[in-house]
């Protein structure tokens, strides 16, 4: 037995001394491309700049493609696309960030996600705030969004600027025509217009096969997080009269929108099963002409318009777009979908760009995708390929399918959304654009949003997922509301007072 | 790293037994070089065993720390059993143990015994072209995976314009909100699992059951058996040992549900009855970060699972079968 035992490990660990060997040639091969790039005084490596960014769409666009190439060429970088699809982005960047294996940017679009915040926190990224003065756009980036980015003070990424609220609430114009109704402005007008769509056959084939509201699985995160703002409830968090902060979906506000919102349900004038519907489905559903109120980015009327022109070129579908709902003696507001402009970090790994040369090299690729011709061609494409300018300088998409293929995937990975806004020829763009430059001055931000909470850090995830379940069963009728509040009772004690505790005092500290 | 190096210690032994070589332990050197082409081909299988499935448990070290990625096995504090008596003292745990077993339960019942029935049937088929077409037909689901099966299931069951609930609606009925009530879960999930598995399950019965001797057959004709006598008193006798071997198997995945099938199935409606460990360690690991948390709750999953297997094949062999080891 001793000599079996003997041999095998003898074995073994000739294996070992093996893949050992192996592993120092593999260190001797990067020391030497490492070498050559400290070598030559701080020089950055030329290896392609690799980037892990969400996907929005259906299909990923072609490696190397026509955009990726004149990206490159515009920056002088080469650079390497890894998508991620925006539904499966949880559970890809956790693992990514818990496994290590990141890309040389990671976009990071879940600002309260309790791994990304770790992660962030953990000091694996580079803090690139001293550096951002060296670049002419990186520069000048927003204060406000700036002030929203950081955490503890520091700055663990660029981040993404976007409009600061872009929702509204978009509704089907010819089906108000049909039924002789106004473009509501109100939650009541809106409740009659979702009713007359359920009962009244907007689209008239004679069929009960229309709703009014078509929401979907993350009505909670999403569509039904700007209604309860119209009602008064905060974005995620709100300053209470007695100086606390609370979680909005805590207060009577919230509580009140939803009770209007199980109504609305209840009438039927919600897709019944939206707990189980993802964002496609639903894309698909409002192109079909299933419902015809959508709590949405006011830009995305152009989108839908798009799909359902792509099933059919006569579709008579047409958009009215609301950017000023209100709720009985509530006065105008809007959430802010975007973190009040921030819509997340450029974080750069330390683990992957090692040196400081090559975190300025890095650093120069992004401040170079602000420029306006990067920003034209993530935007609208290549010119004369894809769309076309006038002397007007209103942009007119000429080849819609490309476009979607080929430069939409890039939109969403702007470092910065408003760089320009282009005029357009497309339907409900210029539009969008104006309701949501309107949306600014009436925008709610969340007042915890730059403020620490350990507990937070840690729960939050957990605890939001189960006030999400608790807040679907009751509007689809499972549970009543003593039930729900008992559901944030019972997180009281799971964490959630901690959180309130802990918020309360840094905001107190902030704000004397 | 313990359990690996008695996974090398203990192979060559099995091996030798296995080779048919009744040598004296004091002989075992000369064995190892007598049969050193055995012993080179079961290398790639020890390597594969220590690889990836010895290596990777070093990794449920995790379960005792407050694991983060960026400080590292090594860095990461110890925080000894916090995590389990987190996981035990929490209501989570009953509802989750409720659910697998429950569910582990309903398979075992109704999913279990499908594919043998359906050999038995296949196997009193005479035509053979019929035979082989309902074979390759009931195989189908087996390669679709479960993405697909369950968007079929969602097509087919939504209240939102589903086919069958359309069929209910023109029949007069209510609409039956399958994928959101909670009591129709588990069914469905029965009903999804047995579509997909059952023809795939057949293969190790009707191999069984190939077997079996024709004269067993031929005499019982001449005693006057029917068709119904000679499956109760030949053919299902000579599969027994196969069914059991098959239900150990089963016993010792008794808690491995699998993840993918639930998480497809599963939302916010009837999580309460479909959170099962599988899902759960997802959830909590994955989702919402607490990867040490998860890797307790996996870990305590695999120990159960475990001492199910040893349970069932003790009692295997009590009633005189022989086990899987």
């Amino acid at each position: 037995m001793v000599v079996t035992r003997g041999n095998s490990m003898r074995k073994f660990g000739r294996l070992t001394t093996g893949a050992a060997s192996a592993a120092v040639v593999a260190l001797a091969l990067t020391a030497c491309s490492g070498g050559t790039g400290e070598g030559g005084e701080g020089a950055a490596s030329d290896e392609p700049i690799t980037w892990m960014a969400m996907l929005h769409t259906p299909t990923t666009p072609e490696k190397d493609g026509v955009i990726e190439k004149a990206l490159e060429e515009h920056t002088g970088e080469k650079f390497e696309m890894q998508w991620v699809p925006d539904a499966s982005k949880e559970e890809k960047i956790n693992a990514a960030l818990a496994s290590g294996t990141l890309a040389d940017i990671v976009s990071l679009t879940q600002g309260d996600s309790t791994t990304v915040r770790q992660a962030l926190t953990s000091g694996m990224f580079w803090d690139v705030e001293k550096y951002l003065a060296d670049y002419p756009n990186l520069s000048k980036v927003d204060p406000q969004t700036l002030e929203s980015a950081r955490i503890d003070g520091h700055l663990y990424g660029v981040p993404f600027q976007k409009i600061k609220a872009r929702y509204g609430v978009v509704v089907r114009q010819d089906w108000l025509n049909n039924l002789g109704l106004e473009v509501p402005h109100t939650i009541e007008d809106l409740t009659k217009v979702a009713h007359a769509f359920t009962h009244d056959d907007p689209d008239g084939n004679g069929k009960d096969d229309t709703t009014g509201f078509i929401d979907r699985e993350e009505s909670f995160r999403v569509g039904f997080r700007s209604l309860a703002g119209y009602f008064g409830a905060g974005q995620q968090f709100e300053v209470a009269a007695d100086g606390t902060v609370v979680p909005s979906f805590t207060t009577d506000a919230y509580k009140d929108a939803m009770e209007w919102y199980r109504g609305v349900y209840e009438d039927g004038a919600v897709n019944q099963e939206f707990v189980t519907v993802q964002k496609s489905n639903q894309q698909d559903a409002i192109a079909q002409g299933k419902g015809g109120i959508v709590v949405t980015g006011l830009f995305e009327a152009k989108n839908y318009m798009a799909l359902a022109q792509s099933a059919d070129p006569e579709t008579p579908m047409s958009w009215a777009l609301v950017n000023d709902i209100t709720a009985g003696d509530v006065e105008r507001r809007i959430l802010t979908d975007t973190n009040g402009g921030m819509g997340g970090w450029l974080a750069i790994p330390k683990s992957e760009v090692e040196s400081e040369a090559d975190l300025k090299r890095v650093l120069g690729f992004i401040d170079k995708l602000m420029d306006e011709e990067a920003f034209a061609l993530m935007t609208n494409g290549i010119e004369d390929t894809h769309y076309s300018l006038d002397a007007m300088g209103v942009v007119t998409i000429e080849d819609q399918t490309a476009w979607e293929q080929e430069v939409q995937p890039f939109a969403s990975s702007r470092p910065s959304e408003k760089v320009i806004t282009y005029k357009s020829t497309t339907e409900y763009v210029d539009e969008g654009n104006a309701l949501m430059l309107e949306n600014e001055e009436y925008v709610v931000t969340n007042p915890a949003q730059s403020l620490t909470s350990e507990t937070f850090t840690r729960q939050w995830s957990t605890i939001e997922q189960q006030v999400n379940d608790a807040y679907n069963q009751y509007i689809t009728g499972q549970i009543e509301m003593a039930d729900y509040e008992a559901v944030i009772e019972n997180l009281r004690g799971q964490g959630l007072d901690k959180i309130v505790e802990e918020y309360t005092a840094a905001y107190a500290k902030v704000n004397g | 790293m313990s359990a690996a190096t008695a996974a090398v210690a203990a192979a060559p032994p099995r091996a030798a037994v296995r080779a048919g070589d009744p040598a004296p332990p004091r002989k075992r050197r000369s064995a190892l070089g007598k049969h050193r082409a055995l012993y080179l081909m079961a290398v790639p299988g020890i390597l594969y065993f220590l690889v990836f499935k010895y290596a990777p448990m070093g990794g449920l070290v995790i379960a005792f720390q407050d694991y983060l990625p960026f400080l590292g096995i090594g860095g990461s504090p110890w925080v000894g059993f916090d995590h389990f008596v987190r996981f035990f003292t929490e209501t989570t745990f009953l509802q989750l143990l409720g659910n697998t077993v429950a569910v582990s339960l309903l398979l075992l019942v109704f999913a279990f015994p499908v594919p043998i029935i359906l050999a038995l049937l296949l196997n009193e088929v005479r035509t053979r072209s019929f035979k082989r077409s309902v074979q390759t037909v009931i195989y189908l689901p087996h390669f679709m995976s479960w993405v697909i099966v369950v968007s079929i299931f969602y097509v087919l069951l939504s209240t939102d314009g589903g086919a069958v609930n359309n069929l209910i609606v023109e029949a007069g009925g209510q609409p039956i909100p399958f994928l959101t009530d909670p009591d129709w879960l588990r069914p469905m999930y029965v009903f999804q699992e047995i579509w997909k598995g059952a023809g795939w399950g057949t293969i190790v019965y009707l191999a069984a059951m190939t077997a079996v001797d024709m004269q067993l057959y031929e005499a019982s004709e001449l005693d006057g058996a029917g068709r119904l006598r000679q499956t109760w008193h030949i053919t299902l006798p000579a599969i027994r040992p196969t069914i059991i071997v098959m239900f150990i198997l089963a016993i010792g995945d008794f808690l491995e549900l699998g993840f993918e099938h639930m998480f497809l199935v599963m939302n916010s409606l009837n999580r309460e009855v479909g959170e099962i460990f599988d899902t759960y360690v997802f959830t909590a690991g994955i989702q919402n970060g607490q990867l040490s948390y998860a890797a307790a709750v996996g870990f305590f999953k695999g120990l159960v699972g475990l001492l199910l297997v040893i349970m069932a094949n003790r009692l295997a062999k009590k009633f005189g079968e022989e086990g899987v080891y």
